[in-house]
């Protein structure tokens, strides 16, 4: 895990990119199930969207680096 | 009967969801909180703060900038004509005393050959004579000895295996004994320093395996925790001139977690690797799996 990304000379921590893709990411399958309806199997939709976003965090953060 | 199943179904698979994302949650704050790594860390090395005992005009410079020296290596040379001028001094000084001493002795022995034709005073003046020009000459040769070492003195050498770094002398500049002349990074103590929270001291032990991430060097190095740090200033208290603590009085209601430097031992450094001293790295300590 290197812990930080360069751009242009700046470092950021990852996960703050991470968090940044991981919400552009629910936006998209959220809409994608809402169109497929999916959000009929589930009794609240929103607590299944923060769930859904951290979810998508946690895998994003997986597959960047190996774990310690 | 149906009509009651679905909502229950739809409520499972919700709480379901929830329970996974919990544990994801769980399991990135474990990794970005309390596994201990750390990105505030350095590359350090002992400096070598090379310093001439002797004071003089620089004559030769045997380094260049950034230059490999080995144990031994000449580094720069002062002054060494007038150092021999002292030593050809001294020794004309030990000839001098030589001198006065054999006189001194002949002059007894003639004196105590002439038996009571001459006073006992000046036989014991004599004797007295001799041993102060005995003294001199011991006097005059351990000088010589001291004109020798500082001869010796003169030609500066490094003392570990490194490299001279951020050279700024010449040869022509005067240098005083015991100033600062140039910097000589000791090649062989190259480390890690990693400042962890102390939150995450916990976590660390003693020969754990480290992954060292230099800023802008896609290549990882690997080592183990040498040691850490046996103490950090402590910034709530001061010393008064009547050496009773002062105390901060102010406690900060949120507050952070004090960084304590952990020593890694570079064990395998991909070839390459350019090892500045001040680098910074990202250090990543692998709990070793409990046996």
């Amino acid at each position: 895990m290197t812990g930080e990304i360069s751009i242009g000379g700046v470092y950021l921590p990852t996960i703050l990119l991470l968090t940044v893709a991981a919400l552009l990411l629910t936006g998209l399958l959220t809409r994608l199930f809402a169109f497929v309806g999916i959000y009929r199997l589930v009794a609240y939709r929103p607590l299944v969207d923060l769930a859904l976003f951290i979810l998508i965090l946690g895998l994003l953060a997986l597959l960047t680096g190996p774990s310690a | 009967m149906k009509s009651l199943l679905a909502p229950l179904a739809r409520s499972a698979v919700t709480i379901l969801i929830v329970l996974l994302a919990i544990l994801v949650a769980l399991w990135l704050w474990r990794r970005y909180e309390t596994d201990p790594w750390t990105r505030d860390g350095h590359l350090r090395a002992d400096i070598v703060r090379v310093t001439p005992d002797v004071a003089g005009l620089v004559t030769q410079v045997a380094v260049h900038d950034n230059q490999a020296v080995k144990p031994g290596d000449i580094l720069f040379v002062v002054d060494r004509p007038r150092f021999q001028l002292t030593l050809a001094q001294s020794d004309a000084a030990i000839a001098s005393a030589r001198a006065t001493l054999l006189q001194a002795r002949r002059e007894a022995q003639r004196d105590l050959a002439l038996g009571d034709l001459v006073a006992k005073e000046t036989h014991e003046q004599n004797v007295a004579r001799v041993a102060t020009a005995s003294a001199s000459l011991a006097q005059a040769e351990s000088q010589r000895d001291t004109a020798a070492l500082n001869l010796a003195r003169t030609t500066v050498r490094a003392t570990v295996r490194g490299i001279v770094t951020n050279l700024d002398l010449h040869p022509g500049d005067y240098i005083a004994a015991g100033t600062q002349a140039m910097a000589l990074v000791d090649s062989d103590s190259l480390r890690v320093e990693g400042y962890f929270e102390e939150t995450k001291l916990a976590r660390i032990r003693l020969g754990d395996p480290v992954v060292v991430h230099l800023m802008g060097e896609p290549r990882a190095l690997y080592g183990r925790v040498d040691s850490i740090a046996a103490g950090i200033n402590d910034s709530e208290r001061s010393n008064t001139t009547n050496l009773l603590p002062n105390v901060n009085p102010t406690f900060t209601w949120v507050r952070l977690a004090q960084r304590i430097p952990v020593r890694v031992k570079l064990e395998r450094v991909p070839a390459g690797v350019a090892l500045i001293v001040g680098r910074t790295a990202t250090v990543t300590v692998q709990p070793r799996v409990q046996p």
